[in-house]
């Protein structure tokens, strides 16, 4: 390992901060090579002029239309982008460090900051990478519950992408109804959880705590009144002209790139792909309930909009079959050594007390050696945790593989031949989270 | 004095036959397992399961063969791919790949192993096009350089940063003047110091801060 530099002194009238970075960043995006540059060279019928229409912008990290610190540079034709270059990064936590350095339990709260819109599903799918690596079991009413919760999760990061997309199109009064529905489920995750955003509900080996009366009168309530909310977005979104002329043949993947670049969720379905990970490696009780995978084939950002707008049916349609068959029982494992005991037992009994205070220090241990891969459907696509335990309490290593990152890759293949006008659009239709891509 | 070393739950080793409730049918691979060591006879290092997950150890040398034939087999997506620093004298790092037939529903896991004297390995990226960002973030986490990569940048630091944080003996505070940051006051020069409260010798005070106002 080299020393570390020292940086040269910036010049008095032009400051960079970080300039080598600038500098390979900015030197990756003349030496790309440029698919639509030798499309034009093959003559079909454009004369290829660099002459006076050649213009690098750079957008982000703080532009409001890239959904957080997302940065492009793209270098212009007239109003084509032919090259982009997407920089990450500037989120970047250390979460895998951090958790090399936290038990598994502790670790489950730095989950919610990842994908910071559906953090019920980061909860639930960190939860289950580690009952796999230690063999936990779960109850069924646990099961029952993370799914739910889960289902919501895909609802608010769904109604989130359809607010903001729409928003970042020109139609603001869909973003006021996008969080209005928003709010609701954000009460639903105050009666589950205790916390609206962050809510850190889900426990190795089961769940905090039950789910009230209250917040099951509210899931009840939501999943009556919200197909006909849904169907009436769509009545004005799927036919509106507006929206299908900035959405239709824009951003087209088609199966096999959408395979090679390696996109995730939606963005793989709506290339026709019906890759779902709650159907290739059911999880929870998913084979158990009866649903559909909505595919589309044409691949552009309209087909994507389609699968969004039905999978929030679907999903839907899973938290009512969870209501009916939800039967009540434990929703935690019961061995004081593999999931943390109830407040009363470490309150009011000593052996409990023990067990709390032996779990809160130390924690599960999974043997020595074990490693698992176990992935779920996040709404954003599919959520892998690569584990890998030494024996002691802590991960020796957490791979932590998120979807949006993948969708980023491909974001940079979109935007290449892409108008620069669609550019706001097609980081839409790519759902990026930038807490979920840079870790 | 030995120290007691007391562990809540015993450290047992990994059974790879051990029943695991979570356990998903498409991780278990062993035909893939015979068809590569068909194919590459020594390049296959080994295998072992875990929870009905296959894994496989290819040689580094022909880590981007053995992908090339798995693509050709229908392993067509790749869903992951990571770095491991094992802390260890010899072969020190491993690199994963985890790739899916999504047609016929199967997944598999390869490994490959990189000394710490050679920290060179061949690129997924002529099999997987979606290899190319997961491999810049293993270069930019743990040092190994992927031969063959067209863009071997970091990802998620800048390119200022001249550490790999995920490496083991990077300290979890990270290195104080690693990274240029703006000052804590407007007008003030350039921090060095990412962490200057963490890694200052003393602290102000060891006082708590009085309450104003009262």
């Amino acid at each position: 390992m080299s020393e570390p530099h020292t940086l040269a002194a910036p010049a008095d009238d032009l400051f960079t901060f970080w300039p080598r970075h600038q500098e390979a960043l900015y030197a990756r995006l003349e030496s790309k090579h440029a698919w639509l540059e030798e499309r034009h060279g093959l003559g079909d019928g454009r004369v290829h002029d660099a002459l006076e229409h050649e213009m690098t912008l750079n957008i982000g990290p703080q532009h409001p239309a890239t959904h957080g610190v997302l940065r492009a540079v793209v270098k212009l034709d007239g109003e084509t982008i032919e090259r982009c270059v997407i920089d990450i990064g500037y989120l970047h936590r250390g979460t895998e460090k951090l958790a090399e350095h936290k038990t598994y339990q502790e670790f489950m709260p730095y989950t919610d900051r990842m994908d910071y819109i559906a953090p019920y599903a980061y909860n639930v799918g960190w939860c289950l990478a580690v009952e796999k690596l230690a063999a936990i079991e779960v109850p069924e009413r646990a099961q029952w519950i993370r799914m739910i919760g889960s289902e919501l999760a895909r609802l608010s990061s769904h109604m989130l992408w359809m607010g903001v997309g729409l928003m970042d199109a020109g139609a603001v009064s869909v973003f006021l109804w996008a969080f209005q529905a928003r709010e609701d489920i954000y009460k639903i995750m105050d009666e589950i959880a205790g916390a609206r955003f962050t809510v850190s509900h889900s426990r190795i080996g089961g769940v905090a705590n039950d789910l009230t009366p209250e917040a099951l009168r509210l899931i009840r309530d939501f999943v009556d009144r919200y197909p006909d909310i849904i169907n009436g977005w769509r009545k004005l979104l799927t036919r509106n002209r507006i929206w299908m002329d900035r959405n239709v043949g824009i951003g087209v993947l088609t199966a096999d790139e959408a395979i090679a670049l390696g996109m995730r969720g939606p963005n793989l379905r709506g290339s026709g792909i019906a890759h779902d990970i709650r159907l290739f490696e059911p999880y929870l009780k998913y084979a158990d309930v009866d649903f559909t995978i909505p595919t589309r084939t044409e691949g552009d950002s309209y087909a994507r909009y389609l699968c969004r707008m039905e999978e929030m049916l679907e999903s839907i349609a899973i938290i009512r079959q969870c209501l009916e068959r939800i039967k009540p029982g434990p929703i935690r494992n019961d061995d004081g050594r593999k999931a943390v005991v109830s407040k009363d037992q470490a309150y009011y009994s000593m052996e409990g007390m023990i067990q709390d205070f032996m779990y809160t220090s130390e924690g599960v241990c999974p043997p020595r050696g074990a490693h698992t891969y176990a992935a779920i459907e996040a709404p954003k696509g599919e959520l892998g945790f690569y584990l890998t335990s030494d024996g002691t309490g802590q991960p020796f290593r957490a791979r932590i593989n998120t979807p949006s990152f993948a969708n980023l890759q491909g974001l940079e293949h979109l935007m290449e031949g892409a108008q620069m006008g669609d550019m706001v659009v097609l980081i839409g239709t790519v759902d990026p989270v930038l807490g979920d891509s840079d870790k | 004095m030995e120290s007691l070393k007391f562990h809540f739950t015993p450290v047992d080793a990994a059974r790879p036959n051990a029943v695991n409730p979570h356990a998903q049918p498409t991780t278990d691979r062993p035909e893939a397992v015979a068809m590569l060591r068909d194919a590459f006879g020594d390049g296959v290092t080994g295998d072992e399961t875990y929870a009905g997950e296959t894994t496989v150890f290819v040689a580094k040398g022909r880590i981007a063969e053995a992908l090339q034939r798995l693509h050709a087999d229908g392993y067509s997506y790749l869903a992951d791919l990571g770095g491991l620093d094992r802390f260890t004298e010899d072969d020190r790092y491993e690199v994963f790949y985890n790739v899916c037939d999504l047609h016929r529903g199967r997944r598999l896991r390869v490994k490959t192993r990189v000394d710490e004297s050679d920290l060179h390995l061949p690129s997924a990226t002529g099999v997987y096009r979606s290899a190319n960002w997961f491999e810049r973030e293993v270069f930019d986490m743990f040092g190994l350089v992927f031969d063959g990569h067209e863009d071997l940048r970091r990802m998620f630091m800048p390119e200022d940063f001249q550490y790999y944080p995920l490496r083991k003996e990077f300290p979890l505070l990270g290195i104080p003047g690693s990274l240029p940051l703006p000052g804590h006051l407007p007008g003030e020069d350039l921090s060095y110091d990412p962490f200057p409260a963490a890694s200052s010798p003393t602290p102000k005070s060891f006082q708590e801060p009085e309450v104003s106002g009262e």
